[in-house]
């Protein structure tokens, strides 16, 4: 754990392990502002010991909105710490830590999620799915090490880059290079996807038979997958689709 | 089947609260949630089956932004249960797998209601929480935090005991009804939902390269277990 040296250390570590509690209140109108200002109110009674005025501006600061991926989120709060730590020692503008948070939370709301929610979580899913066929168990583990190996990681190391600096927050920003990361995994979650879809149309779809009804049955297994995938591109919800089939059970029932 | 649903309501809230308000660890996905309930209710194997197939139906719903997802934890606690439920009664039959999973968005569309319920409330509590601050009472930032966890806690034990119960209900009175012809013919929808999954889960990861890497890799697997089944 990076701590500066106005901040004990203690209150470095209470700030990160809070940070998992960023949605502890999500709500409509100021989103994470009550996780963030949670999160980050160790620090800032540290920074603004016996200095209760400047601790209660700092606390208001942290209640206005904010939003981001709650993952990103620990990036966003290690940097604000230091830049209270500049705000408390007179250095800096206490203005400059909404302008940086604002700046920088939608920017990484939208990295994250395309990350986290587009590309680790389909990976981690699909391949624990597939693990799973094999023990359930097996399957868990796997989709928990994917997902939580890749997540904490990098939870830790924007954490611990934020807590250096705004700068060296957006130089690690650029190191990590997520685009690319991001692309990489949609790719293995597509390759995944394949052999699920695979699995899956081999055993529900094959009845016996020859090639020709093989060959048949794939087609008409990928071209529901093909239709499926319109279907969510033009805004058709998962459940929409469900709630259709299950209209056809009931007509079929009914029958 | 008293000290079930208690197990049931306890790991539903540790689940729920993973969902949103703490750590993101993926303990409320549809794998891991199906498969501890079908556990909880004597058949942890029928759970996941059910949960495999979950896992995937809602990737295509992201949790961005003001948006909020189906509740697919909700749906795998009703499918978990319903199917541990099902296999030691009537049998976890094709008809009856189908029928679940289909059920199971009605379940995913009332937890997203109960989902909305908790954050208006937390609008609430992030108001009194910020006028309290403005008198001067910092502490009240943890205890606003506290209310919104144990809010979303709450909610999510008392969701879980719901539709536990609505899953117990369906596997013992709902199903029953339905004899083995008629849960034969609703099996022919079963085919459609993994693939739905599938179509879910391409659907995140579409970009330009991963259309025909997609498909390419389905058709191998595919032969592959065509192959493997054809020497039996």
């Amino acid at each position: 754990m990076t701590t500066t040296s106005a901040l004990a250390k203690r209150s470095g570590i209470a700030v990160w392990k809070r940070q998992f509690l960023l949605q502890g209140c999500w709500n409509y109108e100021g989103m994470q502002n009550v996780g963030f200002a949670y999160a980050i109110l160790p620090a800032l009674r540290d920074l603004y010991a016996n200095r209760p005025e400047e601790s209660l501006k700092a606390v208001k600061r942290h209640l206005e909105f904010f939003n981001t991926q709650p993952a990103m989120g620990a990036l966003i709060l290690g940097a604000s710490v230091r830049l209270e730590e500049r705000v408390a020692a007179g250095d800096a503008d206490p203005r400059s830590i909404g302008t940086f948070k604002v700046g920088l939370m939608g920017s990484l709301g939208a990295i994250g999620d395309s990350f986290f929610w587009g590309a680790l979580r389909p990976v981690a899913s699909v391949a624990g799915a597939l693990v799973a066929l094999l023990h359930p168990l097996l399957g868990i583990a796997a989709m928990l090490l994917l997902y939580n190996g890749v997540h904490l990681t990098l939870r830790r190391r924007g954490f611990d880059a934020g807590m250096k600096g705004p700068d060296e927050a957006v130089g690690w920003l650029k190191r990590a290079a997520l685009n690319v990361r991001t692309d990489d995994r949609k790719l293995l979650a597509a390759i995944l996807a394949g052999a699920y879809a695979g699995i899956f149309a081999g055993r529900l779809m094959v009845q016996g038979g020859g090639a020709p009804q093989a060959l048949a049955s794939l087609l008409v297994a990928a071209a529901a997958v093909h239709l499926f995938a319109v279907l969510f591109r033009k805004a058709v919800s998962p459940s929409e689709i469900l709630s259709f089939l299950l209209f056809v059970g009931v007509l079929i029932l009914w029958r | 089947m008293t000290w079930r649903f208690i197990l049931a309501i306890l790991l539903g809230g540790v689940c729920y609260l993973d969902r949103t308000a703490a750590c993101q660890l993926m303990l409320h996905r549809p794998l891991v949630v199906a498969t501890l309930m079908g556990a909880v209710f004597g058949n942890m194997g029928a759970g996941a089956q059910v949960g495999v197939v979950l896992e995937l139906i809602y990737l295509a719903r992201l949790p961005v932004g003001a948006s909020i997802p189906p509740d697919d934890t909700g749906a795998a606690v009703f499918g978990g249960t319903a199917a541990a439920m099902s296999s030691s009664s009537i049998g976890l039959d094709a008809g009856s797998f189908t029928a679940l999973l289909l059920l199971s968005v009605v379940v995913a569309e009332a937890g997203k209601v109960a989902d909305r319920f908790v954050r208006k409330i937390n609008v609430r509590i992030a108001r009194l929480t910020a006028e309290s601050v403005d008198r001067g009472d910092v502490q009240s930032v943890e205890q606003g935090l506290l209310a919104g966890l144990t809010l979303f806690a709450v909610t999510g034990m008392l969701l879980a005991l719901v539709f536990s119960g609505a899953g117990v209900m369906v596997s013992r009175e709902l199903l029953p009804r339905f004899g083995p012809a008629s849960r034969g013919s609703f099996a022919i929808l079963l085919p459609a939902i993994p693939l739905l999954g599938a179509a879910a889960a391409y659907s995140c990861s579409r970009t330009e390269r991963t259309a025909a890497v997609f498909f390419l890799t389905m058709a191998a697997v595919f032969g592959g277990t065509v192959l493997l089944r054809w020497p039996a």
